[in-house]
């Protein structure tokens, strides 16, 4: 049982990892991995709540230009899994999950550092002579070689931490899990704040607040919201470009 | 390798359909290589090797300095790389027919584009629509409901695939002047505003629906029966917590303070809240 589901959780893991190769479509993100796990672990619906809580958690963890998030993957692998183990909730799932998480993200930095730049210099020289399929070879090297490095860490936790980090939740004080509790009530806002931070300038700061006091006032919920947004955001645009519109010719395509 | 003009994307072009979708394909790839030096530039030449092995055939040395070319540094939204690939693909096939092209211009429309790609981009897929997919998402997985990441993966791909395949078609397409034509009529600009609105709009919603916080600590007259702050504060305005939760957050993101001494510090106030018996 402990090694199927081992094996099972270094699949999962190593697949997580390989999200840039599957068009960045976030298959590594909280609320996928949960439910996964929960498979693996015979809970799928403990996975996918776990999975949904995790899922605010880790909401700021995007990784733009060089900024390096948190490993959500690992994260929430071990920590929904240990969770389901123990038979604990979500709160557990977080406590766990974010410092595996932080832990990982280090693991995986030193990893990317070293390893794709060894391939990438080697890419360089095959780009110099013209060979396109040796640029392409150490491509998909330079971009396995990092995950294969670090990938056994997870299941090799789950495998011998297990009884371990079951026991020790057992035995957690009640202030923290509470504690936990109300963390992860507070989280997702250093979450939306990272967000923000990236959409936001004083001319569409105010739209901030009416999503905000849609919800508060009218109780519509996040869809509804959406949905009102679009709108609200079409009709401004619309409003605001009372310039003549200068028509383009549609004069042939490949000429410049 | 015959090519005749219905296998191609356009009559006056060399790259066929095949070639097309090889590109669309490989796009998917461009977040995998990443490294600290030139972050996406290896896929990025990986993607355009199609195109470049169509226009230059057994050239070896304008095949190298073409790979060369796209081996620089690279940095863009993965879903919309590929309007850039178009762009510096039409124009390879350019440079490949006429011998008075200047092909450092290839590398200067890739270096100057790239910037400003990612800036609408990034904050589209992941400000705007990450924001709306969590929340849909998030509200059907905390029922327990299988709904929640089915909904989240579809919310983020299905624009994200159609993004990445018009993005190319249009790249190609219009060549070098798809830009100069945007930027005259102020279409980027707009985008941006629009994707503003929708996303800090969706935050907003988000703050209000899924941080919550409240003070359980009591005050009273005389000591014994009395109510929680939090009463009062519900009475000012609900969700009043959340929002100045949420201000706190950001004033402090905005000071560089790292979300690791966030995250660890709100960790600690918790439990120590919760200890002491002001949360609870």
């Amino acid at each position: 049982m402990l090694v199927t589901q081992t094996i099972l959780i270094g699949i999962l893991y190593f697949i997580s990892q390989m999200d840039g190769f599957f068009g960045t479509s976030l298959i590594g993100r909280a609320i996928i991995m949960g439910p996964l796990t929960g498979l693996i672990m015979g809970d799928v619906a403990s996975g996918v709540m776990i999975g949904g809580t995790l899922e605010l958690a880790f909401i700021g963890a995007v990784s733009i230009g060089a900024y390096d998030p948190p490993d959500v993957a690992s994260g929430t692998i071990l920590g929904t899994a240990f969770a389901i183990k123990a038979g604990a909730g979500p709160e557990v799932a977080i406590a766990m999950g974010l410092p595996v998480s932080t832990i990982m993200q280090t693991v995986i930095a030193i990893a990317w550092g070293l390893l794709p730049t060894l391939f990438m210099h080697r890419a360089d020289a095959f780009a110099e002579k013209g060979d396109a399929k040796g640029v392409s070879r150490n491509m998909f090297v330079a971009g396995f070689a990092p995950i294969v490095a670090v990938f056994w860490i997870v299941p090799a936790a789950y495998y011998f931490g297990s009884d371990a980090v079951v026991n020790l939740l057992g035995n957690i004080p009640e202030f923290i899990t509470t504690g936990m509790d109300i963390a992860a009530g507070i989280i997702p806002a250093i979450g939306f704040a990272m967000l923000a931070e990236m959409i936001m300038n004083k001319k569409v700061a105010p739209f901030f607040f009416l999503g905000f006091f849609l919800i508060q006032y009218f109780g519509i919920g996040t869809t509804a919201v959406a949905i009102f947004a679009v709108i609200i955001a079409i009709v401004i645009v619309q409003l605001s470009s009372n310039q003549p519109q200068t028509k383009q010719e549609e004069d042939g395509f490949d000429d410049f | 390798m015959t090519t005749n003009s219905k296998n191609t994307i356009s009559p006056e072009s060399k790259i066929t359909k095949r070639d097309f979708w090889k590109v669309f394909t490989r796009s998917c790839t461009l977040d995998s290589a990443w490294n600290y030096e030139r972050q996406q530039h290896l896929m990025y030449c990986y993607m355009m090797i199609p195109v470049l092995k169509r226009v230059y055939g057994d050239d070896k040395e304008k095949m190298a300095a073409a790979l060369q070319r796209h081996m620089e540094f690279m940095a863009c939204t993965p879903h919309i790389v590929t309007l850039l690939c178009g762009i510096t693909g039409a124009m390879e096939e350019e440079n490949a027919k006429n011998p008075n092209f200047d092909a450092t211009s290839i590398s200067a429309v890739r270096t100057s584009l790239m910037g400003p790609m990612a800036g609408v981009g990034d904050s589209f897929f992941w400000g705007t629509l990450l924001t709306i997919a969590v929340g849909i998402g998030v509200s059907f997985a905390k029922e327990g409901s299988i709904l929640g990441p089915i909904l989240f993966l579809a919310i983020i791909n299905v624009p994200g695939f159609a993004a990445r395949f018009y993005c190319l078609k249009a790249g190609f397409g219009y060549g070098v002047r798809f830009f100069s034509d945007m930027s005259a009529t102020g279409v980027i600009e707009k985008i941006t505003k629009a994707v503003s609105i929708v996303g800090l709009m969706a935050i907003g919603a988000m703050v209000a629906t899924q941080v919550s916080f409240s003070i359980t600590y009591k005050i009273g007259v005389v000591s014994g029966a009395g109510e929680p702050i939090q009463n009062y504060i519900d009475q000012i305005m609900p969700a009043f917590m959340p929002l100045v939760l949420f201000g706190v957050m950001y004033w402090l993101l905005g000071k560089n303070i790292k979300t690791t001494w966030i995250l660890v510090a709100v960790i600690i106030i918790s439990c120590l809240g919760v200890f002491l018996g002001i949360l609870g």
